[in-house]
């Protein structure tokens, strides 16, 4: 599932609801039927992933450590021997070298810190993955690249995947199923062949991009 | 009278305000605190903090007692001077720097050096996302982020104070004996004897509640800054000016109090 929609319309914020971390104005968020709103935070999370925007990789620790992160604490804890393997077994599949591996975070490049975020989403082998704008601020060759290595791994894990973006190749590179939000409220919902017949006039403006519609340019 | 009910009325905010930030920053100091005693403990975290904190303050400790001590000898002698006193240079030195400028100094370094490496690097934090991953990888950011650093500095501060009070008592010692010709046994012998066990005791003290108020001030205005470089700037600046006043205000609460021991 992708979510698009213009800037500042909550897409974000609904992911961030979803794990706790802004409290909802209202409603209920519920997972497999049950209110995700109680009950035990931690077995809640274990089942997430997410690779947020700008990577949000911890810049005091190596880049092994970054993806292991949760198999070095917590329920989820390994030795340090097997965390470190799985995380060189994760960042070779997201195209990383093990040599990378014992480097900082600020000693990569944008592309290489995403793939690295991508691993530490995936490290946990979650059954939920939660993309935020995977592919801001990258080429149009890396964000090929990037959209590519999500599918392959969310199909591969047979996970579910719910990514942000608000770049349509990447929409359509992604996801199977999209829903469009704006003021706040799902406007649209369907799936990506669906999605280019539409004529629904806020999803026509916003996946061609056209300044003339029903959405306001200026907010 | 519209204009004084006015005034009256921004008064009124202002202080609802402060009150308000006061309280919170007593629940997050809660917060915290219960967070230093209830386990998991991440021993890595810790070391880092008492490294930091502790271990990497120890020049400009060390630079700014010696400083104060030979100063503060200077200043003594002169004025000492005015009435034949020069003699009592040795016991006010031990005792200004031991009860008062050591700890105080101490507290004020600590609040510059300490305090904005916290504020700004958790507010970065903050700003880059890196606390929410915290959180969405089943990592208290207090647990994680802050009692190690408030514990750190409520064991290494007290420390960092007995090690200045001594460099500061060697800094008066040093001057006293090569510029103003006192007796280096003598000088020892008065400083030693006139100290007592409640002065000590009142600067590791005082150093305790100045590490924790250092730590808290920077891990809470961290949390709580604002978006952005900006953000970040002003979480900083709020930060050192929040713990050099606090350390202030405790120091003067905390000499009234040992005053009625």
């Amino acid at each position: 599932m992708v979510i698009i929609g213009g800037s500042g319309t909550g897409k974000s914020v609904l992911l961030k609801c979803i794990l706790g971390l802004v409290p909802p104005d209202g409603g209920t968020i519920t997972l497999d039927g049950a209110d995700a709103s109680g009950g035990d935070r931690d077995a809640f999370l274990k089942r997430f992933g997410m690779l947020f925007q700008g990577g949000a990789l911890f810049d005091s620790i190596p880049v092994w450590q970054n993806v292991a992160f949760r198999l070095l604490r917590g329920s989820l804890k390994k030795s340090k021997d097997e965390a470190r393997a799985i995380a060189i077994e994760k960042l070779r599949r997201v195209g990383l070298a093990p040599s990378q591996a014992e480097l900082y975070p600020a000693e990569l490049s944008g592309g290489m810190q995403k793939r690295v975020g991508l691993a530490r989403a995936i490290a946990s082998d979650p059954e939920i993955i939660f993309f935020d704008e995977p592919t801001t601020g990258l080429d149009p060759i890396m964000s090929g690249v990037i959209n590519k290595l999500i599918r392959e791994i969310v199909t591969e894990m047979g996970a579910t995947a719910m990514t942000i973006t608000h770049d349509m190749n990447s929409a359509r590179a992604i996801a199977d199923n999209a829903a469009m939000l704006h003021n706040g409220k799902i406007q649209w919902s369907g799936s990506i062949s669906e999605m280019e017949r539409s004529d629904d006039p806020y999803l026509e403006q916003f996946i061609h991009g056209s300044p003339d519609g029903p959405i306001e340019t200026v907010r | 009278m519209k204009t004084l009910l006015n005034f009256l009325a921004a008064v009124g905010r202002q202080m609802f305000l402060l009150l308000a930030g006061v309280g919170r920053m007593a629940l997050f100091s809660c917060s915290a605190l219960t967070h230093i005693v209830r386990p998991p403990f991440y021993r890595r975290e810790i070391a880092l903090a008492l490294l930091q904190i502790g271990w990497l303050s120890l020049p400009v400790v060390g630079l700014t007692a010696i400083f104060t001590g030979g100063a503060l000898a200077l200043q003594i002698y002169s004025g000492g001077a005015r009435f034949n006193a020069e003699a009592v240079v040795p016991q006010i030195v031990a005792i200004g720097i031991v009860r008062e400028l050591g700890p105080v100094l101490v507290g004020l370094m600590i609040a510059a050096r300490v305090t904005s490496s916290i504020a700004a690097e958790i507010a970065t934090m903050k700003v880059t996302e890196q606390i929410d991953a915290l959180t969405t990888l089943s990592t208290h950011p207090m647990k994680y982020l802050v009692a190690p650093k408030v514990l750190a500095a409520f064991l290494t501060i007290p420390i960092l104070v007995a090690i200045g009070d001594v460099i500061g008592i060697f800094g008066g010692f040093s001057v006293s004996v090569q510029s103003l010709g006192f007796n280096p046994s003598t000088y020892l012998h008065n400083t030693v004897g006139f100290l007592e066990p409640r002065d000590i005791i009142s600067s590791l003290a005082k150093g305790a509640v100045f590490g924790v108020i250092a730590a808290m001030m920077g891990c809470y205005y961290g949390m709580n800054s604002g978006r952005g470089a900006q953000g970040v700037g002003q979480a900083t600046k709020s930060s050192v000016q929040a713990a050099a006043v606090l350390v202030l205000a405790a120091n003067f609460i905390l000499t009234g109090l040992f005053f009625t021991l």
